[in-house]
């Protein structure tokens, strides 16, 4: 008797906790229901339910919400910062766990100490050097701040790396395979689960930064945003009032790609980061 | 220290062989670098290095050179404007642009340096490949030369792009911001309309003063103050919660733990800037919390017992210091448990069960587990990246910044210094830069960021990459 009351308040309590960390998340989906615009203070769950944000989002873009076009910009930077991030990680990551050169752990030790530098004090920098190349303001420019200096996000990669096995190498290159080889068709095969969370993992990257597309579009045209910076305009103090449920739509749409990916990525997740961090 | 200087002295003593010993095609590489390749043979190597040599004057000389020369001073000439009455037209004259000045003048001499690397290296390379001349040893042909790049030197093809990569996107901004920290670029001094100097380390000094005029002193220890301790409660806070919280779904007892796992992971999918400013309009000060506590007399409680202060028709949950503060960690919590949770599942699946179950049977209580053996091995796996996650909420942006967006400081000393009081030294360098333009500042608030960071990981770090950890798994 006094286990199944044990067991139910275990159950109670985690239901309790589980509603405490839903509740915006439900709040974000009942408001992108309703029928009106702005915050509606006094009630939790809208008066009168509608569909009509998701129509204004997709079908009806104007100049202050131009959904399918940050979504393509996004779309694109997700695509090719997924693609670049990816080859970068894996190849700093082999260079430096599977080979033995001689400026190797000064590089480490060189690269760890750049990545100490607050992210905020370079990005304005970043700005004025893109700008001297004539890239600011552009889908190219964010992409080559997001990936460019993906290299340095080695470390997880790397330890995932250090596991595999040195004799399989070893008996690769008796066989008379080049360094080339061994790294396309024996290492990138063997690393499924670490080059899937690289992969995901770079590409949101793009979808959750929002202080970097702040700083690099300074463009006044919404077609030029990002998701993040369209978002974020949607509750400007001139624009909340009759945009906030549009947001919450836009926030639901998404957050429903990234779900599904995280879902995906859950089992990865928790052997990168662990596996990382025990073999640094 | 004393290893670095040996190894220095080594690298210019190699290069002083070199020369001494070198014959006439290796020493005529010190003025034309391909000289020595084809000399013995591989020509097309030989006309790639003058090519490049060529391309390095050409590039200083045209490019660079102009803002080098200019680099003591930042420029003279002030922008000026004058309008033409006659031909209606507005001209010019040829001013310096300070700006461009630094940063063409940080990559002027970055490239200088890299070739200065280059010289000396390729000085050393013909030599050797003199040596093996006289010895009568095989000199590699070009294609043989690029075969080593996909095998020996595969190391120099992999790290060759993303070293560039991190050239353009961390050590030149890097290296031009720290430059920026000493030179008075402010609202005042913009480019290209106004020069901006050389101050030296009045900016520092500006940081630790505090008059009536000058409030970053006075602004500055409190941020610093509320910097530390919102890394060390929130790192903590999270660390704590997120292990019990996976120990309370992964307790055999718990039905269903797939499904409350994903429950909480729902909230990390959500991108921050979405939830984050959710949940700042929720707490708002005409928000829905608001609305219900009003609603159920809680406002008119808080202000009978003095939380509230009088005047006001609501709680401030995030725009007065203090509930503020309280709120940004409670709310930091909830942003942070889940993604606590999901590492330390991975992390108890792991913990040896024999351990566990010895412990049970000499009759230690489940508190007693927990604290003996499951948080020293938890410990013990996650500390490095502890660490990391400090370092990582010192510089935690968005969390701070888009909560607290539409919060307004009542405090002079304050405003003076464009901070807030639950600004972190990162969203105060931030307002510094994108709303008052005063890079100076920032600049100098983010150099002593990096100090904190790179002091707390030096500490820490060092025993991680010294330690050969890294071949006991291969």
């Amino acid at each position: 008797m006094k286990k199944t009351v044990k067991l139910i308040i275990r159950h109670v309590v985690l239901a309790l906790l589980a509603f405490i960390w839903l509740i915006p998340i439900i709040w974000l989906v009942v408001t992108s229901l309703s029928a009106n615009k702005s915050i509606d203070t006094t009630h939790f769950f809208p008066e009168h339910w509608s569909l009509d944000n998701y129509a204004q989002l997709f079908f009806r873009p104007d100049t202050a919400a131009n959904f399918p076009a940050w979504f393509k910009n996004s779309m694109i930077i997700g695509i090719a910062c997924c693609i670049i991030s990816t080859m970068f990680v894996l190849m700093v990551s082999y260079a430096f766990s599977c080979m033995r050169f001689r400026s190797r752990k000064a590089l480490m030790s060189f690269s760890i100490i750049l990545g100490m530098f607050p992210g905020v004090l370079s990005m304005i920098a970043i700005y004025f050097v893109l700008k001297l190349f004539g890239l600011s303001d552009s889908i190219a420019g964010l992409i080559i701040v997001y990936s460019a200096g993906s290299g340095l996000g080695y470390l997880i990669c790397k330890g995932f790396f250090d596991t595999i096995s040195v004799s399989l190498r070893e008996s690769a290159k008796l066989e008379g395979a080049s360094e080339f080889t061994i790294f396309t068709r024996i290492i990138i095969p063997l690393s499924k689960p670490i080059i899937v969370y690289t992969v995901i993992n770079s590409f949101l990257n793009p979808w959750m930064d929002f202080v970097m597309a702040r700083l690099m579009i300074k463009s006044k045209s919404p077609a030029d945003w990002t998701v993040a910076i369209g978002l974020f305009n949607l509750l400007q103090r001139n624009l909340i009032g009759s945009y906030f449920s549009v947001f919450c739509a836009g926030g639901v749409i998404v957050a429903i790609p990234i779900s599904v990916l995280f879902v995906i990525m859950q089992k990865f997740y928790v052997e990168g980061i662990t596996g990382g961090a025990v073999k640094g | 220290m004393k290893k670095f200087l040996n190894g220095l002295k080594k690298y210019f003593a190699e290069f002083g062989t070199s020369v001494a010993r070198g014959d006439i095609w290796t020493r005529l590489s010190l003025v034309i670098m391909g000289a020595g390749y084809a000399g013995r043979g591989q020509l097309v190597k030989g006309i790639l290095m003058t090519l490049v040599e060529c391309g390095f004057f050409a590039f200083t000389a045209l490019f660079s050179w102009p803002y080098m020369a200019k680099l003591g001073t930042l420029g003279t000439v002030q922008r000026e404007e004058v309008f033409d009455p006659l031909t209606m037209t507005k001209t010019v004259n040829d001013y310096d642009n300070s700006l461009l000045i630094l940063l063409g003048g940080v990559i002027g001499i970055l490239v200088i340096f890299a070739f200065l690397l280059l010289w000396i290296s390729n000085m050393k390379t013909v030599y050797r490949i003199q040596t093996m001349k006289e010895n009568g040893e095989h000199i590699n042909s070009l294609r043989e030369d690029l075969r080593t790049l996909i095998n020996d030197r595969f190391h120099v093809t992999l790290l060759t792009l993303p070293s560039l990569g991190v050239l353009i996107i961390n050590i030149i901004p890097i290296l031009f911001m720290i430059c920026i920290a000493f030179t008075n670029y402010d609202m005042n001094h913009q480019p290209p309309t106004y020069l901006f100097t050389w101050v030296g380390l009045a900016n520092f000094k500006a940081l630790f003063t505090s008059t009536t005029t000058i409030t970053f002193g006075y602004v500055f220890a409190r941020v610093l103050v509320w910097t530390l301790i919102w890394a060390v409660l929130a790192t903590f806070t999270t660390y704590i919660g997120g292990i019990l919280l996976a120990k309370f779904i992964n307790n055999e007892k718990t039905i269903g733990k797939k499904v409350w796992r994903t429950l909480f992971i729902i909230t990390i999918a959500i991108p921050q800037f979405v939830t984050l400013l959710l949940i700042s309009k929720m707490f708002g000060d005409y928000g829905i919390v608001n609305g219900l506590c009003s609603k159920i007399g809680l406002t008119g409680f808080l202000q009978d017992i003095g939380l509230v202060s009088k005047g006001l028709s609501y709680i401030p949950f995030l725009s007065k210091p203090g509930w503020a503060h309280v709120m940004i960690i409670l709310i930091n919590i909830w942003v942070g448990v889940p993604y606590q949770m999901l590492i330390a599942t991975g992390i108890l699946m792991n913990i040896p069960n024999d351990q566990l179950e010895s412990a049970r049977i000499d009759g230690a209580s489940e508190f007693q587990i927990f604290w003996k053996i499951t948080m020293p091995y938890m410990l013990f796996i996650t500390g490095p990246s502890l660490i990391t996650s400090v370092i990582a909420n010192i510089n935690n942006f968005n969390v701070i910044y888009l909560l607290t967006n539409s919060y307004v400081t009542t405090n002079m000393a304050y405003a003076n210094s464009n901070a807030k009081e639950v600004d972190l030294l990162i969203t105060w360098l931030f307002t510094l830069t994108n709303d008052y333009s005063n890079f100076k500042m920032a600049s100098v608030i983010g150099i002593v960021t990096f100090i904190i960071c790179a002091v707390i990981t030096l500490l820490s770090y060092t025993r991680m990459i010294s330690g050969n950890k890294e071949e006991e798994f291969q």
